[in-house]
C-alpha cells in the first residue's frame, strides 16, 4: 500500500487519482464530426481493490440497525431480514425490463397484485396504487387525487387541515398542490384539539390529514368526532400511515373513517432504509376514489391466473413514476408480509409493548409532556437540562454506542426526544438503552460542559453545521491545471 | 423466521413493569379493533423463498434490446458487495452526521460525480426517478421565475410527459405551446426519446432570451462520457435517470433521479444536499446542509415535499463510477454507441427505415417493414426482447455493451425474416 492509499479523514475517491485531468484525445469513432463531443472527463481511474477499501472504510464510519438499536422516532428502524435482499436480487426479478410484454412478466405482476391484496386486508382500503416511491410522494398523489375529485364535483375547496404535531411533509404537500394549510393545535392529551377543529372545518376544506398514531406517539382519541364533522362538510380524511407499525392487525384505517392513506413500505414492512431510500409509499383509497388512481394498474384476468397492465382508466390522475413504482421494494414488503402471514399482529403488539416498557424505564430521567400510555413510540423532553440539551444528549448517545433518537420533533414539544424502539429489540437492549439515557441525564445535571463537546469517540468531533451552510462546499473540483 | 426476540417470561416482566395484563390495554377504547387479518399462514424462510422463486420463474428472461428509460448496462459485482454492508444498508437519512460519515461522504462523492458528468455547479443527493426529477425541476423553475408555464420540446419520453402533466395539474402549472413571457422553463431531453442527440446551445439561447430556464433531461447518463455535457451548452438545470449507473432494471424501480443546477439556483434545490465542513480540531467531515429549504424545517414553505430519496442507489451509482472510472465509462459509452449503430445499419439494409433524425447515441427509432408486434414476437422466440413498440409500425431499439455482436446478428437476421 502506498502512502496515498492510506485513508485520511475525508479523503475522497477522487484524491486517489489526481494526476490525470481527464482530457480525451482519441476519437476512434469519428464522433466529433457528428455531434459536440466531450473533451474532458475528469473521473478518477482507480483499481477495484482501492474502491473496495475506500467504501469499506466509509461503511465503518456509519451506524446502522445492524450496529445496535437505532431508536430514530417516526422512522421505524426495525431489523431488515436479509433473505428479502436475496429475493429482490433474483435474476428473474432484478433483470426484468419494465417494458417487456405482460406475458414475460407474469411473476412480477403477481407480486404487485398480491401485495395490493395484502395491503387492502391490512388497512381496509378498497384499492391500492404502488407507484409512489416514498411516503411523501404517496401524500402528494393523495392530495392531487383529492384536488381532482373536488374539481370533478364542481367544488372549489382551498384549505387542508393539519394538526400541529404533523410531519413537515403534510403542509409541504398541501402547499405543492396550492392548498392553504390550516394548523389545528393539540390538546392537553396530545390529541387534535376538538374545539380548534370545529372552528377550522368548513365547506371549503378539501382534506383533513391526520397521522395515526400521531407523531407524539398517541392514538388519536377524537377520530369519531373528527370523522363525523368532516363527513358533514364533505371533507376527505387522509391518513398519513407513517406510524402503521402500531396498527397491524389492531385497527384498520378505513374502519377508523379514513378515505385514503399512504403506507411507508420501508418502515412498516421492513425494507432497508438504505441511508435514506429507496422506500415505497403505496397509496390506498376507498372505492369512490379508485377510478382516480394512477395508470397503469395491475389487473387480474377473469380466468383468474393471468395478469395484465391496464392503462385505460379515463378518470385516472395520470402517473407519478417513470414506470410502476419501486418494484424491488414491493417485492421485499411482500416477502415480509408472507413470512408473518396473519400473525403480523404480533409485530404491532410487540412494538407497543417495547415502547411502553422503555417509556416506563426513562420517565424519571426526562420530562414526559403528556401523561398517557403511548403506542409504538413516544416523545419526552430534555428541557429541564436547558437549551440545546436535546442536541447534546443526542451527540452524547453516539459515545455510548447508540444511534440518537429523533430530536426537536415534533415541534410542539421543547427539546423533544422522539424514541421508537420497534418490535425487533429485546428487553435486554431496551434496558441497556434506558441505562444510557439515564446516565446521560445525570451527566447533563452534573457536567453539562462535557456534553457540549460530544461526541468524543467518533472519527470527527461535532461537525460545524453553520460553517457548512455559510461556506458551501458541495462537491469535489478537479485541480486547476 | 423469528424477528421478535421476546421470551414469554420477558413479555410477562415487561407487562408487569408497565402495569398491564395484556397489550390490548395499551390501545384506547376509542380505536376500533380489527378482526383477525386474513393473510394466510406464516411462511418459514424456506417456504417463503420457494414461493418467491416460483413467482420469479413465471418471468421470462431475455436478451434485452429495450431502453426507453431503463437500460441493460453491465453491473459490476463489487457494487452489490458494498451496498449490502449493513452499516450502509440499514442506516437512514444522516441527520446525525457524526454517526453517518460513511453515507454522507459517499453522497458528497455522488454529488461531485453528477456535477462532473453534467458540467453543472451543484447537485442534490438524489430524487426518486427521472420522471419526478423532471417535475421537481419544473417546480424549481416556477419558484425561481414566478412564471406558471412550461414548454416541452419534442422528444421527451412520453411517460415523463405523463408524470409532468400529473404534477403540473396538481400545482396549477400549465404546459405551453409557445415560448412566451409566461414560460418558466423549456424542457429538452437529450438523447431524446428517439435516441437523437440534441445540442442544447440553441434552445438555451432561445430560453434565456425569453427569461426562461433550460432544463436538460437525460435518460441514459452513460451518454455523458462522450457527448458534450449540457452544463457546457447553457443548461440551467440538468435532471435525469441514473439507473444506468449500476442499478438493476428491476421491472422499472427503484430508479435514481438526479438533479444538478447552476450555482444561482442552489437554494431552490429540492431534497437533501451534503456539504463538507470541519469539527473543532479542523478535521474534515460531512453534514446535511441548507436544510432550511426542506419540509421538516420549512413546512409549507419548503422547496419540495420530498423526504426519503434514493440514497442507497446514489451509493450504487457512486461505486459504479468509481469502479469504471474515466476509462471504463468511456468504454461503456463507445461500445453502446457502436453496437447501436451497427444494428441500425444492419436493419436499414433489411427493409427497416430509420426514423431518428440526425446523430443518435445508443437508441434509435425505426419504421418496421411488417407490424412491429410480429417482429417482436419472432424475436421473442429467439430469447430477444426486441425493443419498445411506439406504434403499430415503429420500434424503439436500444443497445448497450451487453448486446454482443452475435446477438446483434441474431436480431438482424430474425427481425427481417418473414
Amino acid at each position: 500500500m502506498t502512502a496515498q492509499d492510506k485513508a485520511a479523514p475525508g479523503k475522497l475517491i477522487f484524491d486517489y487519482d489526481q494526476a490525470n485531468t481527464g482530457h480525451i484525445h482519441t476519437d476512434e469513432d469519428g464522433i466529433k464530426d457528428r455531434f459536440p463531443e466531450r473533451e474532458c472527463l475528469p473521473l478518477p481511474d482507480v483499481s477495484e481493490m482501492q474502491v473496495i477499501r475506500h467504501y469499506t472504510e466509509l461503511s465503518r464510519k456509519n451506524y446502522g440497525i445492524d450496529t445496535d438499536i437505532y431508536p430514530l422516532g417516526s422512522c421505524t428502524m426495525k431489523y431488515n431480514p436479509r433473505v428479502n435482499e436475496d429475493m429482490a436480487r433474483l435474476p428473474g426479478f432484478a433483470g426484468m425490463h419494465p417494458c417487456a410484454p405482460p406475458s414475460h412478466v407474469q411473476g412480477a405482476l403477481e407480486v404487485m397484485w398480491e401485495l395490493q391484496e395484502a395491503l387492502k386486508e391490512i388497512t381496509g382500503m378498497d384499492a391500492f396504487s404502488l407507484q409512489p416511491a416514498a411516503g411523501s410522494q404517496g401524500e402528494l398523489l393523495g392530495v392531487m387525487i383529492a384536488k381532482r375529485y373536488f374539481a370533478d364535483m364542481g367544488e372549489r375547496r382551498t384549505r387542508i387541515i393539519i394538526p400541529d404535531s404533523a410531519h413537515g411533509t403534510n403542509p409541504a404537500t398541501a402547499a405543492t398542490c396550492r392548498f392553504q394549510t390550516v394548523t389545528v393545535r393539540s390538546d392537553e392529551r396530545g390529541n387534535m384539539d376538538l374545539d380548534g377543529f370545529r372552528q377550522a372545518i368548513g365547506d371549503d376544506v378539501a382534506v383533513v390529514m391526520i397521522t395515526n398514531p400521531n407523531t407524539l406517539g398517541f392514538y388519536e382519541e377524537h377520530l369519531q368526532e373528527i370523522t363525523d364533522l368532516s363527513r358533514k362538510h364533505g371533507t376527505l380524511l387522509y391518513c398519513d400511515g407513517a406510524n402503521m407499525n402500531a396498527m397491524l392487525g389492531i385497527s384498520k384505517p378505513a374502519e377508523q373513517g379514513f378515505d385514503m392513506m399512504h403506507l411507508n413500505l420501508h418502515k412498516t414492512f421492513s425494507t432497508p432504509h438504505g441511508g435514506g431510500g429507496p422506500g415505497g409509499g403505496a397509496l390506498g383509497v376507498r372505492s369512490f376514489l379508485e377510478e382516480y388512481l394512477p395508470v397503469p394498474r395491475v389487473v387480474k384476468h377473469d380466468s383468474g391466473s393471468t395478469f395484465d397492465l391496464d392503462h385505460n382508466y379515463e378518470k385516472s390522475i395520470g402517473k407519478v413514476h417513470s414506470f410502476y413504482g419501486n418494484f424491488g421494494i414491493m417485492l421485499r414488503a411482500l416477502a415480509y408480509i408472507k413470512s408473518w402471514g396473519s400473525d403480523i399482529v404480533n409485530v404491532s403488539e410487540a412494538a407497543l409493548l417495547n415502547a411502553n416498557y422503555l417509556l416506563g424505564l426513562i420517565r424519571e430521567s426526562y420530562d414526559v409532556p403528556y401523561d398517557r400510555r403511548c403506542a409504538h413510540e413516544f416523545v419526552v423532553s430534555a428541557r429541564r437540562f436547558g437549551k440545546r440539551s436535546a442536541l447534546n444528549m443526542a451527540k452524547r448517545m453516539i459515545d455510548y454506542g447508540f444511534h440518537p433518537p429523533t430530536v426537536y420533533f415534533p415541534l410542539i414539544v421543547k427539546e423533544a426526544l422522539m424514541i421508537e424502539p420497534t418490535e425487533t429489540e429485546s428487553k435486554e437492549t431496551l434496558d441497556r438503552l434506558a441505562g444510557a439515557l439515564a446516565a446521560i441525564a445525570s451527566e447533563m445535571d452534573q457536567n453539562p460542559n462535557m456534553l457540549d463537546g460530544a461526541p468524543h469517540t467518533t472519527a470527527t468531533g461535532r461537525l460545524d453545521e453553520v460553517m457548512a451552510a455559510r461556506r458551501l462546499d458541495l462537491r469535489w473540483k478537479p485541480p486547476e491545471e | 423466521m423469528n424477528y421478535i426476540p421476546h421470551t414469554e417470561e420477558h413479555i410477562s416482566e415487561m407487562l408487569a413493569a408497565i402495569g398491564c395484563q395484556t397489550v390490548d390495554e395499551l390501545v384506547p377504547r376509542q380505536v376500533p379493533r380489527a378482526a383477525r387479518l386474513d393473510l394466510g399462514k406464516p411462511m418459514s424462510e424456506m417456504e417463503m423463498v420457494s414461493y418467491i422463486q416460483s413467482l420469479a420463474a413465471k418471468n421470462t428472461q431475455t436478451k434485452c434490446f429495450a431502453g426507453g428509460g431503463s437500460y441493460d448496462h453491465y453491473i459490476p459485482s463489487a457494487i452489490g458487495h458494498i451496498v449490502l454492508r449493513g452499516e450502509f444498508l440499514t442506516s437512514y437519512t444522516p441527520y446525525q452526521a457524526e454517526a453517518s460519515q460513511g453515507v454522507l461522504q459517499a453522497l458528497y462523492e455522488y454529488q461531485s460525480y453528477i456535477c462532473l458528468l453534467t458540467g453543472m455547479d451543484v447537485s442534490n443527493a438524489s430524487l426518486y426517478d427521472g420522471a419526478s426529477a423532471l417535475a421537481e425541476a419544473v417546480f424549481l423553475a416556477h419558484s425561481y421565475t414566478k412564471r406558471r408555464g412550461v414548454f416541452v420540446d419534442e422528444g421527451l419520453n412520453p411517460a415523463y410527459l405523463r408524470v409532468l402533466r400529473t404534477y403540473c395539474e396538481g400545482a396549477d402549472i400549465f404546459i405551453s405551446d409557445v415560448i412566451n413571457d409566461d414560460v418558466a422553463c423549456v424542457i429538452q431531453q437529450t438523447p431524446a426519446f428517439d435516441g437523437s442527440i440534441k445540442d442544447p446551445t440553441h434552445m438555451a439561447e432561445k430560453a434565456h432570451r425569453n427569461g426562461s430556464l433550460l432544463i436538460s433531461c437525460i435518460s441514459d447518463p452513460t451518454s455523458l462520457a462522450i457527448i458534450r455535457p449540457p452544463g457546457e451548452a447553457g443548461a440551467d438545470i440538468v435532471t435525469g435517470e441514473g439507473q444506468s449507473f449500476g442499478i438493476p432494471r428491476s421491472f422499472g424501480g427503484p430508479c435514481l433521479g438526479f438533479m444538478a443546477v447552476r450555482s444561482a439556483l442552489t437554494k431552490k434545490l429540492p431534497g437533501r444536499i451534503v456539504g463538507a465542513t470541519q469539527d473543532k480540531s479542523g478535521r474534515r467531515g460531512f453534514v446535511l446542509t441548507l436544510q432550511a429549504r426542506e419540509q421538516f424545517i420549512r413546512r409549507e414553505r419548503a422547496t419540495s415535499n420530498i423526504t426519503t430519496n434514493q440514497t442507497l442507489l446514489a451509493l450504487s451509482a457512486t461505486i459504479y463510477l468509481a469502479l469504471l472510472g474515466r476509462t471504463g465509462l468511456r468504454s461503456v459509452a463507445r461500445t453502446s454507441y457502436r453496437r447501436a449503430h451497427r444494428l441500425q445499419q444492419m436493419l436499414c439494409t433489411r427493409g427497416f427505415r430509420t426514423m431518428t433524425p440526425g446523430p443518435f447515441y445508443n437508441e434509435f427509432l425505426v419504421e418496421t417493414p411488417r407490424p412491429a408486434a410480429d417482429i417482436l414476437e419472432r424475436l421473442q422466440q429467439h430469447g430477444i426482447l426486441g425493443g419498445i413498440t411506439v406504434d403499430d409500425h415503429r420500434l424503439l431499439i436500444c443497445c448497450t455493451e451487453k448486446n454482443t455482436m452475435p446477438n446483434i446478428k441474431t436480431y438482424a437476421r430474425n427481425a427481417s425474416v418473414q
